[in-house]
């Protein structure tokens, strides 16, 4: 009985929620959300134009509520916020990865601070150029697939997507801060110290990529067993 | 009309005035709604040059991609290229796809009973 009263004093809130379905046609056109991005007519070049004239023409599918015109959005971010997110807790996993970047932003300014002035220029101090260029030392070049041939599979290097490069480097750097953690550090304190030692090309994450690199380069005896 | 000929030819195969019939179906003889998927062309390994020098470069430089940026950045431009060609080549050479028959026979199908 008393259920049934708490349910009446409850606010009324939608059970369901409207969002944004994720298959479309083909030509659906993804939203650009930047504001001042638009170049004047002259410089573009004939591809461009054409693209330009497409958007005035066909449809556009709806933006995601995780778009922003603002100039501190970053798609690389986003994607990452969104990979480190569990069971939907966005507030915690963005939280984690502001505290991440403010983190990365000290250090550097603290090794910026103590060092002789020669040596200042080359210090990084903006945490989303670490960020990216960490990310890409963190990319793997060839990958290996699993081919079936005559009864054995083989592991077969393999050109990958820069989807599936930039996934997996996103992916090593996640599970690497969850699992080889001291139980007492804070995923923003782990992350920052792996996304700075993948900066200068150190640490675990760029270790793995070049055992991949290894492991491609030791089959590569089974290139031509690809037929695509 | 070469419907009439295949006809007689078929109901030949299947008579037993002549002995014991050539042919005894379990299924009707008639056609599917539907073309088998298959690609005629076995495909080949794209970029294997460009991938095995990329990998004698690792060898001598312990695997330092900075140094091999320029057999890299071929690699790349390679592999660009074979998803281009791989897009674009489907199509062609006046014959439909199997997909695209199967679509449009989906659409007009053969209709082997009555609605």
């Amino acid at each position: 009985m008393a259920a049934s009263v708490r349910h009446l004093l409850k606010p009324w809130t939608p059970s369901l929620c409207l969002m944004r379905w994720s298959r479309y046609n083909p030509y659906y056109l993804d939203p650009d959300p930047s504001k001042d991005a638009r170049v004047p007519e002259s410089e573009l070049s004939p591809e461009e134009k054409e693209l330009q004239e497409l958007k005035t023409v066909s449809p556009i599918k709806a933006a995601l509520s995780s778009d922003t015109s603002s100039a501190f959005n970053d798609p690389l971010i986003s994607k990452f916020i969104n990979m480190m997110m569990h069971d939907g807790n966005k507030i915690l996993a963005r939280g984690i990865m502001t505290q991440t970047l403010e983190t990365i932003k000290r250090k550097q300014v603290e090794k910026y601070h103590k060092s002789p002035a020669a040596k200042r220029e080359e210090i990084e101090c903006n945490p989303y150029t670490v960020f990216h260029q960490a990310l890409e030392n963190c990319k793997p070049i060839i990958g290996l697939a699993s081919v079936q041939k005559g009864g054995k599979s083989y592991q077969v290097p393999v050109p990958l997507t820069d989807n599936r490069r930039r996934f997996l480097a996103m992916k090593w750097l996640i599970t690497e801060c969850r699992d080889n953690k001291h139980r007492r550090t804070h995923m923003y304190e782990k992350l920052s110290q792996e996304l700075l030692a993948a900066f200068t090309n150190e640490g675990n994450v760029v270790k793995r990529k070049h055992d991949l690199h290894k492991m491609a380069e030791a089959n590569r005896a089974y290139a031509h067993y690809r037929w695509w | 009309m070469s419907g009439s000929v295949v006809q007689e030819k078929v109901a030949k195969l299947l008579s037993r005035q002549n002995g014991k019939p050539v042919l005894r179906p379990i299924k009707p003889l008639a056609l599917k709604n539907e073309v088998a998927s298959r690609s005629l062309k076995k495909g080949e390994a794209t970029c294997v040059t460009e991938m095995s020098l990329v990998m004698a470069c690792w060898k001598l430089n312990d695997f330092n991609n900075s140094v091999c940026s320029k057999e890299v950045s071929a690699f790349y431009t390679c592999v660009e290229k074979a998803q281009n060609k791989a897009k674009g080549k489907q199509g062609t050479q006046g014959r439909l796809l199997p997909k695209e028959a199967n679509t449009l026979l989906k659409r007009f199908p053969n209709l082997s009973s009555e609605i």
